[in-house]
């Protein structure tokens, strides 16, 4: 299999001085399922956002599916961005409209302005976002406000709207970070389906290792910047779990 | 960086010192002046203020030294030092000179009542005959609001996202741009509407049309300021999410930044257009028509009935306004 992403040596030190990520050289084949571990303050969202270029990287390399992002500028870049889906901890909806809106927003990189204005009435487009829906679980749901959905339903909504940009490779950023344990694993579950279905490639940041075992087919763990674990989920004993999480902690079974 | 930092503080405290021992003295002066007829030349007064101000804050017990510079944490009560004798002086030497150019005269008002008596007739006995008459000014006073505030509203969109911090990018352009157009408002807004009426009268004579340009320049440049800073106030989250997916700037905005302010932007609008009905009203006064121009022309005949009934109007009509939009903002809340 061939690397969809390749980081070199990558950089980011935010202007109050934090030194975020102290060189990152990581490799992610097409189709895995990569999971990041790290304490709080490790940089995960660092380094996940530095992938799709909402924080700016301060040195380094990134090539996603061949290309140079880092590189490139305003239409190249979105088209890049177009490829990369993103899933956010808070889901980053929009709460006073409708799933269905919020859904069809995905597929802004694929249409100019003034078809994106009238895209509620692209009979094509809404097809493809009530199918994204019902894949999520979400038959019926379209008409309803954000607002009015359980986190565990936002974040579904917020899967679907990234699969109308047709991705290559999702980015998640504690996609369950806030919810509770029996709804943070169904919607793993449709990430983990993403990832083998639709052979989407997957790096997830998480929390609990039982998600991560579960789910992932990759773990990288991360220390003030540097990754400091690279392995199978089966490899993480208690001895890996000290050198990723500090001398005192202790792993919490969650399922 | 400290030491920079100590040399400003100490500008502060300088110039904080000069100015209060200034005012002081030129206080002072103004009463030696109206009551015993000394007349002491301007310079002088500011001579005599910095004398004062160097020897305080060379004893070390001056205001700004107390407000800007770090001192040695003392438990004098305010009364047993210098500083606080000061600031009493202040005060109580600026309220004997409001006193005195307010022409505060107590006696006045509780022995030259009757003087108003035609006025208080009128309003106790407003003349009906004039009722269609103001209710025709009345309604020229609601649309000009109105259309001042329409007008306004395309402009005050537009100007708003350029005035939006977290809009702009941090380049050249994108700061200069902000700063322009903040600017911009900042100052328009802070022209009274009564000056542009003023204005407009003279440009397009005088009449509804000048009191509705001159609300609605003061409106463009309230709602810009109005609108942006909710802009600034929406959630990151949804802009970034639509950034993630490949949008362009404009579908970022439309689609991200739009559905957040809509019903914040429409109470800020219906609160404007309560605002302007208020303002046209002043507006007339000055040549901006409607009711206020009616009620000048009536004042200045004397026709104290009249006036009595345009009053009674112009009351009801601001009370309905506050309470329709009131209700229509608490509607959008829950939006
Ligand atoms: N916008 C920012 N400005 C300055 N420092 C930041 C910013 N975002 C994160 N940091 C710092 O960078 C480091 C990594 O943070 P982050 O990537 O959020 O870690 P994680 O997602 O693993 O919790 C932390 O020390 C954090 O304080
Ligand atoms: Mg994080």
């Amino acid at each position: 299999m061939k690397n969809i992403i390749e980081i070199n040596n990558l950089h980011k030190v935010y202007t109050g001085g934090t030194h975020a990520l102290k060189g990152i050289n990581l490799n992610v084949k097409e189709g895995e399922f990569c999971i990041l571990l790290g304490l709080s303050g490790s940089g995960k969202t660092t380094l996940l956002r530095c992938l799709n270029r909402l924080i700016e990287p301060t040195s380094g390399k990134i090539q996603i599916d061949g290309e140079d992002i880092i590189a490139a500028k305003g239409q190249k870049l979105r088209l890049i961005r177009r490829k990369i889906g993103m899933i956010f901890q808070q889901f980053n909806l929009i709460k006073n409209m409708s799933s269905l809106t919020n859904v069809l927003t995905g597929k802004l990189g694929y249409t100019s302005l003034l078809n994106s204005l009238a895209f509620s009435k692209n009979k094509k487009d809404v097809e493809i976002a009530l199918e994204n829906l019902q894949r999520v679980g979400l038959k019926d749901f379209d008409e309803n406000k954000i607002k009015n959905l359980s986190g565990g339903q936002q974040q579904r909504v917020a899967i679907a709207r990234t699969l109308m940009q047709k991705p290559k490779v999702i980015l998640a950023d504690e996609p369950v970070a806030s919810l509770d344990p029996a709804t943070a694993d169904s919607v793993m579950k449709y990430l983990g389906e993403l990832n083998k279905n639709d052979k989407i490639t997957i790096i997830c940041s998480l929390h609990f290792l039982s998600l991560a075992r579960k789910y992932g087919t990759r773990v990288v763990g991360l220390k003030d910047g540097e990754i400091v674990f690279d392995g199978t989920p089966r490899e993480i004993d208690k001895k890996r779990f000290k050198e990723i999480y500090g001398e005192d902690a202790e792993e919490v079974e969650i399922r | 960086m400290k030491k920079k930092n100590m040399l400003k503080l100490n500008l502060q405290a300088i110039l904080t010192d000069l100015l209060i021992w200034i005012y002081i003295t030129g206080c002072i002066s103004f009463l030696l002046n109206r009551w015993f007829n000394v007349a002491i030349p301007g310079l002088h007064i500011v001579i005599y203020g910095v004398v004062v101000s160097v020897i305080v804050m060379t004893c070390g017990i001056s205001i700004g030294r107390k407000v800007f510079l770090p001192t040695k944490r003392t438990n004098n009560k305010w009364y047993k030092t210098f500083w606080g004798w000061s600031i009493v002086l202040i005060l109580l030497i600026t309220f004997i000179v409001g006193w005195i150019l307010v022409e505060v005269n107590p006696y006045k008002f509780f022995t030259k009542f009757k003087n108003a008596g035609g006025i208080m007739s009128g309003i106790f006995d407003p003349n009906l005959d004039l009722l269609i008459v103001s209710l025709t000014a009345l309604a020229e006073t609601i649309y000009l609001a109105l259309l001042a505030t329409i007008f306004a509203i395309p402009f005050a969109f537009l100007l708003s996202f350029f005035a939006a911090r977290n809009l702009m990018p941090k380049t050249l352009i994108g700061n200069t741009v902000y700063i322009i157009i903040r600017t911009f408002a900042t100052v328009f807004r802070s022209i009274e509407a009564i000056v542009w009426a003023i204005i407009f009268s003279v440009w397009v004579g005088i009449g509804p049309f000048a009191g509705m340009l001159a609300l609605m320049i003061h409106s463009i440049a309230a709602l810009t300021k109005l609108y942006s800073e909710q802009i600034e106030n929406i959630d990151s989250g949804p802009v970034e999410a639509i950034k993630a997916t490949g949008a362009n700037t404009l579908q970022i905005w439309v689609f991200g930044v739009v559905p957040q302010i809509i019903s914040p932007f429409l109470a800020f609008t219906i609160y404007r257009w309560d605002i302007n009905v208020r303002m046209a009203t002043i507006v007339g006064f000055v040549g901006g028509g409607g009711i206020g121009l009616l009620l000048l022309q009536q004042q200045q005949l004397l026709r104290w009935h009249n006036v009595g009934m345009i009053i009674w109007l112009i009351a009801a009509v601001v009370w309905i306004m506050d309470m329709v939009s009131a209700k229509v903002r608490e509607k959008l809340q829950g939006m």
